[in-house]
Order: C-alpha cells, then sequence, then structure tokens
C-alpha cells in the first residue's frame, strides 16, 4: 500500500521534471514579457496587508471600475484567483500561487483547449521568429481578465475606391 | 549587291509615285487620317510619360479598350483571309484581287492589333523579352506567348504571300502556283488558328467566369466569320467606285450570304450561352447579367450590349433575305450593322463583364477615358492609312502603272468570255401560272421549243414548265409518307390519289433557275451541268425574263469560242 | 566566369540600339546596362552582386535614403504556410497598413496588398462583400471580415499565363515577380482569381520617410511604373526567419504563419487541429493560404 503511494510520487515528481524541462524554455521566453499586472507595478499587499480576508460577495468601493460580471457571466469573485493571503499572488484551484507572469496557468484552469492552442502558438499572438525565438504574449496582455473580450475598436481607413483615382 | 539596291530603290521610288498620286478626295481622306493618327501620337506620349494612370483601367478591370480593340481585329484579320474560300468554291472572277486585298487587310489588322497590345502593355520597351531565343516566352505553358508566335506567323505569311504575288507581277511574271497555293492553303488555317488561339487566351481562366465557356472560341470564328466580311464588302464596293476593280454582285451577294449564315451561327451560340447561364442561374450567371441588364443599378454596359444584339439580329435577317441582300441600300447597312454590332459585342461586351464583378465581387464600372480613345483612333486611323497605301499599291501593280522597265508589256486582257446576253435566244414566250397544260402543249410544238418560263402578273419568272413536265403529268404522283399512313387507314372513298392538276402552276418546276445578262458563259455551263437542267432563264433586275439560254445556244458559244 | 560575345548578345545590342533610338520617353529610369541583362533566375551569384549594388545606388539616389537590396535564397526544408483565423478577424485594416508600411507600395493610385472584405452572416458571396466599410468601431454584430492577399498557390494560374516567365514559384513556395523582367501586361491580374496582383499605374510615390530601407530583390524594393506586383509573404523577412508584417500587427492574432514542412510549426498545428478551408477551392489552384474557424462566437 505504502510502496504504490511512493511509486505514485514518484511517477508525479518525474512528470513534473519532464514536463518543466518540455516548457523550460516557453518559461524563460515567457518572463521576458511583462505582464500588464506585474505585481511590482501593482503591489497589491502594501494596502491589503493589513486588511481583513472577507470572502463575500459585495460592492467595492476602492475597485469600482472592475466589472467582474463581464467575465463568466458573474460566477467569479475576485478571491476565485486572487490568493486571499497574498494579493500580490494568483491563486489556482489547487491552491498553489503563482505569479502574475504565470497567468496563462491560471486561465488555462478553465480554458483547456485556448491554452493548449496558446501554448502551440496559434491562441494569441506571436511575434519575433517563425524559425527561432517567438515572443510570447500573456493572456493579460491581450485581454482584460476581468472583462475578457475584446473592446471594439477604430478600423484604418478603407481603400480608395477606383474613380476617386482616375485622372 | 549593286544591282538590288538599285531595283530596291526603283521599286520604291515608284511605289511612292503611285502612292501618294490622287485625287483631291484622296489627300483629303490622307490628311484625315493623319490628323487623328497624331493626335492619338501625342496622347501616347502623354501615356509613356505618366504611365497607363491616364486610361480609365484600374487594378478591378485591367484591362480595357485596347484589349477590346485587339480582339476584334485578330477576328478581323482571320476573316479577310478565311474569305478566300468562298471565292475559291463559288468560283469568283476577282478570286486572284480577293487573295491579296484580303491578305493586305490582314496584315493591315494584325498590325493594329500589335499596336493595341504595345499600347496596353506598361513597359513596351521590355516587349523583346517575349522573343524566342532573344528574350525568354513562356511556352509551351501561356497562351498568350503563343498568341504572340502565331500572330506574328500569321503576319509574316500573310506578307510574304504578298510581296511574292506582288513582286511577280512587278516583273511581269505569272506567280507560280506550286508556291501560291500551299502558301494560302497553310494560310487559311492559320487563320483559325489565330483567332482560336486569342480566345484561348481568355478561355482558360478559371478565375473570369464570363471568358471560362468552351463556346468562346467558336463563337469567336462564327462573329470574326461575320464581322470580317462585312467589312470587306464595303471595301469592295467603295474600290469599285474609286478604283477599276470589278468584283461581280454576284460575289457580294455570296458573301451577304456567308455573313447570314456566320451571324446565325454566332447568335445561336450566343443564345446557348444565356440560356446555360439563366437556366442554371448559378455564380456565372452574374457577369452575364451585368451585362444585359446591369447589377444593383450598374448599369453601364447595357445600352451598349443591347445596341450590338438589335444590330446582329436585323443585319442578320437583312442578309438572310435574298431580296433585301441583294439591295445595295439594305446591304451596306446590314453590312455597317453587324461590323458595329461585333465590334461592342467581341470588345467591351467579351472583355468588360470577364472583370465585373472582379474576382473579389467588387463592381467598376468602368469606360474608357478620352485619352484611351484617342490613342485608340490614332491606331484604327493609322490602319486607314496602311490599308489605302497598300491598296493603291497593289492596283498600281495590277494595272501596271507600278512595273519594272524590263518587264513584259502588259497584255490587254482578252475579251470576256461571252456573257449570256450575248447568247440567249431573245425573244421569250412565257405563259401565265393559270395557263391550261394543253394550250402549253400546243405552244411548245408551234414554236418548236422544249420549255416556256411561267410568270406572274408583274411578269416575274415564277416557274419553269418544260416538255418533262407534261409528260409526268400523266404519272400518278408518288404519295408522301403522311398520305400513304393516311391510305391505310381510311376508307376507299377518302384515299388520296393525286394526278397533277391541269394548270401550268400544278406542273411548273419552280423556283426555275435562272441567270443575270452578265453572267459568263462559263458559269452558264456549269450550272446546266451541275443542275442537270435543259435551259436557265435569263432574267433582269425585276426578274423579268429576257431571254433563254438552252443547251444548244451553248453549244452554239462554244463552238464561236473554239474558232 | 567570363562570357563570350555570342550571336545572342549582338542581337539584345542590336535590340537596344534601336529601342533606344525609338523609345526615348521611358528611359528616364532605366539603367541601360541593366536593361538588357538576361532574366533573374538566369544570372550567376557574382552577377546578382552586381546587379543589387548597381540597383541599390539607383535606389538611393532616387529616394535619398540608404536602401540595402537583398536576395536571399529559399531555406532548405521550408516552404511557407498561412492561416487566417476569420472567427478573430474584426476587420481593423491594421494588417494593410502595415503592409503598406513594410512593403513599399505606391501611395498615389493606391496599392494594398491586402483587402479585408466584410461580409455579412450568414452568407459566405464574395458578390456581396463589401470593400470600402468604415464605420466607427469594429466588429460590427451583423458582419463578420474577411481578409483576402496573395494565397501563394501551388498551381498558381498567374505564373502558367505570365508569357514572359517574369514570375515563377520559389522553392520554398512563395510565387515572386521580377520586377525588372515583367512587361506589364497584365494576364497575370486577368488569370489571378483572388485579384491579388496590383498594377503600377503610374510612377510609385512613396514619402521618403516612410521608406523601408530594407528589402528584397523578389520583394518590398521599391517598384517602377508599368509593372505588377503582389503579397510575397515579406520575403524579405520570412526568409531571415522572421514573421511577415502582418502576423505581428494583428491586434487579435488571427494571422498564423509557418513552414508547412514542419511538424511543430504553428501552421501545421492549424491544419492538425482545425477544420480550414481555402478560398475557391474549385478552381485548383491549391493556395498555401488557409482560412479556420477557431471558435463559435467572435
Amino acid at each position: 500500500m505504502k510502496k504504490g503511494r511512493n511509486s505514485f510520487y514518484l511517477i508525479i515528481i518525474f512528470v513534473i521534471a519532464y514536463l518543466s524541462i518540455c516548457y523550460a524554455d516557453e518559461i524563460i521566453k515567457l518572463a521576458q514579457m511583462p505582464a500588464v499586472f506585474d505585481s511590482e507595478f501593482y503591489p497589491c499587499m502594501s494596502c491589503h496587508a493589513g486588511m481583513e480576508v472577507n470572502t463575500n460577495r459585495r460592492y467595492l468601493q476602492f475597485h469600482e471600475e472592475i466589472d467582474i460580471d463581464q467575465h463568466a457571466d458573474g460566477v467569479f469573485w475576485c478571491l476565485d484567483c486572487h490568493a486571499p493571503d497574498n494579493r500580490n499572488k494568483l491563486r489556482l484551484i489547487n491552491g498553489e500561487h503563482i505569479g502574475f507572469t504565470e497567468v496563462h496557468r491560471l486561465c488555462g484552469q478553465c480554458h483547456g483547449s485556448i491554452y493548449r492552442d496558446w501554448r502551440a502558438g496559434v491562441h494569441g499572438k506571436r511575434t519575433g521568429y517563425w524559425k527561432g525565438t517567438k515572443k510570447y504574449v500573456l493572456c493579460t496582455n491581450c485581454h482584460n481578465p476581468h472583462n475578457p473580450r475584446f473592446r471594439k475598436i477604430k478600423p484604418e481607413r478603407s481603400p480608395m475606391k477606383p474613380i476617386q483615382t482616375l485622372r | 549587291m549593286k544591282r538590288i539596291l538599285m531595283e530596291i530603290t526603283d521599286f520604291f521610288s515608284g511605289m511612292l509615285k503611285v502612292m501618294f498620286k490622287g485625287s483631291r478626295w484622296f489627300y483629303l481622306w490622307m490628311c484625315l487620317l493623319t490628323l487623328i493618327v497624331l493626335a492619338g501620337l501625342a496622347a501616347y506620349t502623354l501615356q509613356m510619360k505618366q504611365g497607363l494612370e491616364i486610361t480609365n483601367m484600374r487594378e478591378q478591370v485591367s484591362w480595357g479598350f485596347y484589349i477590346s480593340n485587339f480582339t476584334f481585329l485578330v477576328g478581323v484579320a482571320a476573316a479577310a483571309v478565311l474569305l478566300i474560300i468562298p471565292a475559291y468554291i463559288y468560283h469568283f472572277k476577282a478570286i486572284k484581287k480577293i487573295v491579296v486585298f484580303g491578305e493586305l487587310l490582314a496584315i493591315t489588322a494584325v498590325l493594329m492589333a500589335m499596336l493595341f497590345v504595345l499600347v496596353d502593355i506598361g513597359r513596351p520597351e521590355r516587349l523583346w523579352h517575349i522573343l524566342p531565343l532573344l528574350g525568354s516566352p513562356n511556352l509551351p505553358r501561356s497562351i498568350l506567348a503563343w498568341d504572340f508566335i502565331v500572330l506574328n506567323g500569321y503576319l509574316l505569311l500573310n506578307i510574304f504571300a504578298v510581296l511574292y504575288i506582288g513582286c511577280n507581277q512587278y516583273y511581269g511574271k505569272e506567280p507560280d502556283r506550286k508556291i501560291i497555293v500551299p502558301l494560302v492553303m497553310v494560310s487559311i488555317p492559320w487563320a483559325v488558328a489565330v483567332h482560336t488561339v486569342t480566345a484561348f487566351v481568355y478561355n482558360g481562366m478559371g478565375a473570369r467566369a464570363f471568358w471560362n465557356a468552351s463556346i468562346l472560341a467558336p463563337r469567336f470564328l462564327a462573329s470574326a466569320f461575320s464581322s470580317g466580311p462585312a467589312l470587306m464588302l464595303l471595301i469592295f464596293q467603295v474600290l469599285r467606285r474609286v478604283m477599276r476593280f470589278e468584283i461581280q454582285d454576284g460575289a457580294i451577294f455570296k458573301i451577304a450570304e456567308i455573313i447570314a449564315y456566320a451571324m446565325g451561327i454566332n447568335l445561336f451560340l450566343m443564345l446557348a450561352e444565356i440560356y446555360k447561364e439563366y437556366y442554371t442561374a448559378a455564380q456565372h450567371l452574374t457577369p452575364m447579367k451585368y451585362l444585359y441588364f446591369g447589377l444593383d443599378g450598374h448599369k453601364r454596359l447595357v445600352p451598349w450590349i443591347w445596341t450590338s444584339l438589335f444590330l446582329n439580329t436585323i443585319g442578320f435577317f437583312i442578309f438572310l433575305i435574298p431580296r433585301i441582300r441583294k439591295n445595295f441600300i439594305t446591304l451596306n447597312a446590314g453590312c455597317i450593322m453587324i461590323f458595329i454590332g461585333v465590334w461592342i459585342e467581341k470588345g467591351m461586351g467579351l472583355i468588360l463583364p470577364g472583370f465585373i464583378p472582379d474576382a473579389l465581387g467588387e463592381i467598376y464600372e468602368y469606360m474608357p477615358s478620352v485619352y484611351e480613345i484617342t490613342i485608340s483612333l490614332g491606331i484604327l486611323a493609322f490602319g486607314g492609312i496602311l490599308y489605302t497605301l497598300f491598296i493603291r499599291t497593289a492596283i498600281a501593280i495590277d494595272t501596271g502603272r507600278l512595273r519594272h522597265k524590263e518587264a513584259p508589256p502588259i497584255v490587254p486582257e482578252e475579251e470576256d468570255t461571252p456573257l449570256a446576253a450575248n447568247i440567249m435566244t431573245r425573244d421569250v414566250i412565257s405563259v401565265t401560272p393559270d395557263t391550261p397544260v394543253e394550250e402549253i402543249g400546243s405552244t411548245l410544238v408551234k414554236h418548236r421549243i422544249s420549255g416556256v418560263p411561267v410568270v406572274d402578273e408583274k411578269n416575274r419568272v415564277i416557274g419553269v414548265v418544260s416538255e418533262s413536265d407534261i409528260i409526268f403529268r400523266e404519272v400518278y404522283e408518288e404519295p408522301d409518307l403522311l398520305e400513304r399512313v393516311a391510305n391505310i387507314i381510311l376508307p376507299e372513298q377518302y384515299r388520296v390519289q393525286k394526278k397533277k392538276g391541269s394548270y401550268a402552276i400544278d406542273i411548273m418546276t419552280s423556283p426555275p433557275v435562272t441567270a443575270r445578262e452578265n453572267t459568263p458563259l462559263r458559269e452558264l455551263v456549269q450550272v446546266i451541268t451541275e443542275k442537270k437542267i435543259k435551259r436557265i432563264i435569263i432574267v433582269n433586275e425585276k426578274e423579268e425574263p429576257v431571254g433563254i439560254v438552252s443547251r444548244i445556244d451553248l453549244v452554239k458559244a462554244i463552238e464561236k469560242i473554239s474558232y | 566566369m567570363k562570357k563570350r560575345f555570342n550571336r545572342r548578345d549582338f542581337l539584345k545590342l542590336t535590340i537596344a540600339g534601336l529601342t533606344a533610338t525609338t523609345l526615348p520617353g521611358c528611359s528616364k529610369n532605366a539603367d541601360w546596362q541593366d536593361l538588357f541583362r538576361r532574366r533573374f533566375q538566369e544570372l550567376t551569384p557574382d552577377e546578382i552582386k552586381g546587379f543589387l549594388e548597381r540597383l541599390e545606388e539607383r535606389y538611393s539616389k532616387q529616394y535619398g535614403v540608404k536602401i540595402h537590396i537583398k536576395a536571399t535564397p529559399p531555406v532548405e526544408g521550408v516552404v511557407f504556410g498561412y492561416a487566417l483565423d476569420l472567427s478573430r478577424c474584426i476587420g481593423c485594416r491594421r494588417c494593410v497598413y502595415a503592409c503598406v508600411r513594410e512593403n513599399n507600395p505606391s501611395r498615389d493610385i493606391e496599392i494594398q496588398w491586402i483587402r479585408v472584405l466584410r461580409l455579412k452572416k450568414g452568407e459566405f458571396d464574395l458578390e456581396k462583400a463589401e470593400h470600402y466599410y468604415s464605420p466607427e468601431l469594429v466588429p460590427e454584430d451583423e458582419y463578420f471580415y474577411m481578409p483576402v492577399q496573395c494565397q501563394q498557390c501551388e498551381n498558381p494560374p498567374c505564373v502558367k499565363v505570365c508569357p514572359v516567365k517574369a514570375t515563377w514559384k520559389e522553392p520554398d513556395g512563395i510565387v515572386v515577380i521580377d520586377y525588372n523582367w515583367c512587361i506589364g501586361c497584365r494576364t497575370c491580374m486577368a488569370a489571378c482569381p483572388y485579384r491579388a496582383r496590383k498594377f503600377n499605374w503610374n510612377d510609385p510615390v512613396i514619402p521618403k520617410e516612410e521608406l523601408n530601407p530594407e528589402t528584397h530583390y523578389l520583394g518590398n524594393r521599391p517598384r517602377m511604373k508599368g509593372v505588377v506586383e503582389k503579397c510575397t509573404f515579406c520575403i524579405q523577412r520570412t526568409r531571415e526567419g522572421r514573421y511577415p508584417a502582418c502576423v505581428e500587427v494583428c491586434p487579435v492574432g488571427a494571422r498564423k504563419f509557418g513552414n508547412l514542412l514542419d511538424p511543430e510549426s504553428e501552421i501545421r498545428y492549424v491544419l492538425e487541429n482545425f477544420r480550414v478551408y481555402r478560398l475557391k477551392e474549385d478552381l485548383k489552384t491549391e493556395p498555401k493560404f488557409f482560412y479556420f474557424f477557431s471558435i463559435g462566437w467572435g
């Protein structure tokens, strides 16, 4: 019984080791991109450090501009993603704390297929070299995590009609 | 070497002399054309400087008026030579001249067509890239490269044929039939090839639904065979009037008849295409809809194509009905109609719907700019100048005005073989349709003749009653299929049992075989042997009988010639 | 490699002389030495080098900016493919102008290698496509958008019809044009089912400060009037391993690019994991430009 558990742990360790080797260069690449919500840029804990953790859904005057209801029809509450005990970190479902630069792991928990596409370089934007160092862009570089759908933008001007170019 | 140079300078100075010696009308005509050419040149200079921006072509419609005219002119060039076929089959008297004039027109039309390509391309100074050996023609894959080769081959072939005939005449020699006949025989299929390849340039493009129909090449030939001869007919008549060039009315009417058939086929093929597109009503229909009815309020081509359709249809009927076809006013009107009709149909009516709507569904309603029209007119006027000078030289050589000084003098052409008027029996005895058969019989016996023409109330010949008609009257007529079926079903008293009637109209042979007074003996002989008849009624232009040529008259005439 | 003066050269010289005397108008910018050279594909590397240097000098003089012209050859084992996610495209035309900035097309009689079509949801009829939409904001609720550019066909009809072999498909699948060999007959434009080919109706106008000086001979070097041009998948970038300009600018990441022969590439991932289609597939041009839909909304 105990022996089986040990080998299970062993397998887990191997899998994690394998994955980290596989994605090592990717993670390095990710690190090069500053996330929009970098904890250094937003030192959340400087305010939240002394505050009591309140998991109740309620109106937040200080974060008034955040309309969380736009993400998944409002089933989430802040502390589903932000670590309640350390606001400079995000929290995965398994309780693991991660930095803002690893936000894709958080999003990927629900958006599995998109996460897969993103890792393959197909969801979202890649710049740089198709053969060589690709620059990945994190989820939150393009999407507002509280309101992830893109806002409409102004299109560039339309081409000239042929009639406008006649001499 | 020096001698050859001398010969050439002699020829050209002589040619220049005959080319530019003419009446006031000639100079007026040439000045007018020169002015148009100069205007075209000015516009082209601007185009060279500014680029094709001065045209109204844009990326949506990337070929326009120039290529439209190119396509049309290739058709004219092809048909001008194809006219040799009927001239040969029907033994037109002026066949030698028809060959030369046809080939000269072909040369002119090909040159104009090439000029239209030259003004259309963006980098004319690089045109040499298409030349074999020198450049890099994309053979065998590019049809345009092929077209360039066939067109130039056609040009050279015709230039060679004309030069060969011309030089021989210039030196007073008879052209060698062993060279001329194969040349002509090659140039005829080549003419078909030229136009087919041009059609294939458009035809092979999957991107352009309007062109991507296999009927395109046959339609090209049919429309060419109506517009080309229409132009030739007009030219023949002008030549007949202003120069010494004789072509029988018969030949002209025959060509007109061919135009009717060609136009009939063209219209039929067009209807077949329209049917296919409209009944299927799939995506291929859109350009056709644009052409004939307009798309979403864009209808600038609509009046053009309906004009073309109207002109072509009217022209078709003019040439189809013999009486209208044989009237020179309606004939010429028909020629002009068909020429313009085909010019629209095969020019703008073909090229533009290839691009409207374009490959991405955009509609840009192209119409040529002033510059494009000026340049095009310049090219056409240049063709006019060329053809005028060609014809003048050809005629001067033919009449001996332009001739090598050591060439034997022209033997005045022998008196023409006797015409119908010279050999026919004049006082014609005729009968009316209601003359009883018995009376006809006694007339034949009394005048010792073997047949009489039957005339209507206006004295027009409508038939002939001959001895054999009277004899066969005594035999029951063979019942036709329907009557035989009826005879099986019906009771005896209702069965059809026909005996030929008792009046001239019942037994006469109709329509009668007739000829005009100026028909040559050779032709009369041919008709009588081919149709196995005994006599030809000679009629005047009102179809009234003026004489009869019977077999014995022919025998007498032939006997006279051989002495 | 020294070449003997042969009959072909003699003919060329003769033609050169004739042309020089008959066509003085069109020779303003033409370098006579290069006007009568051979086709680009037939040049030796040395000849190409000399030729490019002369071109660089001429262009630099003409535009007042130092211009570099490369002729980077295709990379072995690479065939480029492109995929565009129609469910993501919002029709903002950022790609159109990124392409313009990168590829030096004329700004006067405007040439744009990418054309974005607006189509009504529920239909896919090119004939009803709107090219000139310009709402305040995109995407509009009732429409979707389809950018079209050169599809880099495997069976390019434009190459087939070119009478002078001025355009050809490179080993890496890019259909290129030698602007110095094109005669401007525009047959390729008639043959292209995607309207990808554009013609320089006049001398192209590019403001000096907008000129991109890093160019490729077969790609974005400045063109002259009277020749045809088209998208080359940014040959000057992609042959060096970079992404095309339109891929990099797309704000929604709808544009995907890569090596079709590499099973690990993004383009292969798209082909294997999404259902793709190619424009006007019935024409059997076999584009290497794929459209796909990664999601149902957008």
